[in-house]
């Protein structure tokens, strides 16, 4: 269970309020969908509640550890046991190929059965290849792997399709959903496309710093049911 | 104009190098310069000194000059290149604009005033400091007065600032030799995959990490080496020196020793840790602890800092037997000189120390990498 209490948040000495009072729980294997415009504070929640970023007052708890209190290091330590991130724009090592990128997480976990998971997301070709060598598809599929093979309990996605075309994004979105099936974990993802949280449980959405409307839906749709 | 005076002021390592190395040639050359026609007054009994002390200006000025020569233009090399990635999208963009790469390098000619402003500054102090030295290199009963000589003026400061103006647009010309949509995204030259033949050596993933850490920053661990070599050579001759020679040439060689290690140091590990910032942050953001970044960054590095000392201790070693037992064999009263093991190991005690103190920092520089970083970017 992911718990935060009235956060605040700013910027530039206090003239940015990117957090207003921001309470907010997820259920643990919760699929949430974090919905705002540009500059409307789902960036900065989702850095919160990861633990990238401390909140200028209010409390994040997350299966009942508190992270507001937390130092740099046992944040670092927390990250390592719990949380995954899939980035925008895909941040891989571009001196390490596919397979070391993945093995990047892999490695946390120990997980040594990470093959099956590049698999999965239809990598296996593409082992020894170097991220400039893949399209934006492949890159953002890399990253999810990277991710995933660290076993987390909860998974941040941070615009995932928002560099990607339609048929490549949806490609993206079933294999992240496909995999959530599987494993379980909780899946928080910040987009302002409004397609994309019709296929959530949970939507949040957000405008200037604020929760402005938190609702859940009654049939989540697929990935192919959605408009784009 | 992307290049601006205030881009050529940071380029402190080469204003350094090219101070340390025209510092030395100036006093040498203009000694030589200045001794060379009293070679009839010498006498028979001093003619062996001076001979010997002929040689090892020559020797001195060959030595230092080429050695950092040779690194200036490795350094200019590496400005270069660092300039050309970390304002790719801005080179990149004017190239799509259609600036020609001529029109680009053309930029990169500014580059020469950090040579000028070291080589100025060194020719200066060589000079100004040339009485003190005369005094310590002049045979007895023999007066050296010191001359001003205008050809070392265009041969050590006008020469090489030309001459690396030039080299420097031209290593920007190759460097931005490549489609402008590369530049912009950094695409240096992609490599065609090879199925390579496994070894059985199982790494951990961090030690496997430290290694692509350090075949991405090739031309680092040539400026990690060299600052151990010099740090290695300079001390231990500089300890030798002053039994040998004289304590003032053995502080001398010391200074400048120490000035150019740790120049060659805090370079190294400013662009390691500015090269490897995104990989930093993103282990971080991962979970990965200090220890692991610190290992996967910097661990590579030491086997070449270790070859450094080793390679500067075998350098200090031949160069002064060949001093001592080939230029001053003749000349009278010149100890014997025998490799000093207990300096070695004096020098490679302090090695670790002060090495350890720089690595210090920059862990500690590496720890306040911000897990932000990598969000912001783009």
């Amino acid at each position: 269970m992911i718990v935060a209490k009235n956060l605040n948040k700013t910027y530039n000495n206090g003239n940015v309020e990117a957090l207003k009072d921001v309470s907010v729980e997820i259920a643990d294997g919760a699929f949430v969908v974090i919905l705002g415009a540009s500059g409307s504070g789902k960036s900065t929640l989702m850095n919160v509640l990861s633990g990238l970023e401390k909140a200028d007052s209010g409390q994040v708890t997350i299966s009942g550890q508190s992270l507001t209190e937390m130092n740099d290091k046992s944040l670092t330590e927390f990250r390592r046991k719990n949380i995954s991130f899939v980035f925008q724009q895909y941040y891989l090592l571009h001196h390490l190929n596919v397979e070391n990128n993945v093995k990047m997480g892999a490695n946390l976990a120990k997980n040594s059965e990470y093959m099956p998971l590049i698999e999965a997301l239809g990598l296996q070709s593409k082992l020894k290849s170097k991220p400039c060598e893949l399209s934006g598809g492949e890159q953002q599929r890399v990253c999810i792997a990277r991710a995933l093979a660290k076993k987390p309990s909860i998974l941040f996605l941070d615009e995932p399709t928002g560099a990607l075309d339609e048929k490549t994004g949806r490609g993206v979105l079933d294999c992240i959903v496909k995999e959530k099936e599987k494993l379980g974990f909780t899946m928080i993802m910040v987009t302002h496309n409004q397609n994309i949280a019709e296929m959530a449980q949970i939507v949040v959405k957000m405008n200037s710093g604020k929760i402005v409307d938190m609702f859940a839906n009654d049939k989540q749709k697929n990935v192919y049911e959605i408009g784009w | 104009m992307t290049i601006s005076l205030k881009d050529c002021v940071k380029l402190t390592g080469i204003v350094i190098v090219c101070f340390c190395a025209v510092f030395v040639c100036t006093f040498f050359l203009s000694f030589y310069l200045d001794v060379l026609p009293l070679r009839d007054s010498v006498t028979a009994e001093t003619l062996p000194l001076y001979d010997a002390q002929i040689a090892t200006a020559q020797m001195c000025c060959a030595v230092t000059g080429g050695v950092l020569t040779l690194i200036s233009v490795i350094m200019l090399i590496f400005y270069v290149k660092l300039y050309v990635d970390t304002h790719a999208k801005e080179l990149g963009t004017l190239k799509a604009l259609g600036y020609s790469n001529r029109r680009l390098a053309m930029d990169f000619v500014i580059f020469g005033v950090s040579v000028f402003i070291g080589c100025a500054l060194g020719f200066g102090c060589g000079y100004a400091s040339a009485p003190f030295i005369y005094e310590q290199l002049t045979i007895e009963g023999m007066s050296v007065n010191v001359n001003f000589h205008v050809e070392l003026l265009f041969a050590l400061v006008i020469a090489p600032t030309v001459v690396f103006s030039a080299l420097a647009a031209l290593i920007a010309s190759v460097a931005l030799r490549r489609p402008a949509l590369n530049i912009i995204r950094g695409i240096k030259k992609i490599k065609i995959s090879k199925t390579k033949v496994h070894n059985n050596k199982k790494r951990t993933f961090v030690v496997e990490m430290a290694l692509k850490t350090v075949s991405a920053n090739k031309l680092l661990t040539f400026f990690v080496a060299f600052s151990c070599f010099c740090f290695s050579a300079m001390v231990q001759m500089g300890a030798s020196m002053e039994n040998l020679v004289s304590g003032t040439m053995g502080w001398m060689i010391l200074v400048i020793g120490l000035v150019l290690a740790l120049t060659s140091a805090f370079m190294a590990l400013t662009s390691l840790l500015k090269n490897n910032a995104k990989t930093i942050a993103l282990m971080k953001t991962m979970g990965y602890a200090l220890y692991e970044r610190t290992t996967a960054v910097f661990i590579g590095f030491i086997p070449f800092a270790l070859l450094g000392f080793a390679l500067g201790t075998a350098y200090q070693y031949g160069l002064l037997s060949l001093m001592i037992n080939l230029i001053f064999k003749n000349v009278n009263e010149v100890p014997d000189y025998t490799f000093n093991v207990n300096v070695m190991f004096i020098t490679l005690a302090a090695f670790i120390a002060v090495y350890t103190a720089i690595s210090a920092i920059y862990v500690a520089k590496l720890n306040k990498v911000s897990v932000k970083e990598i969000m912001l970017e783009n």
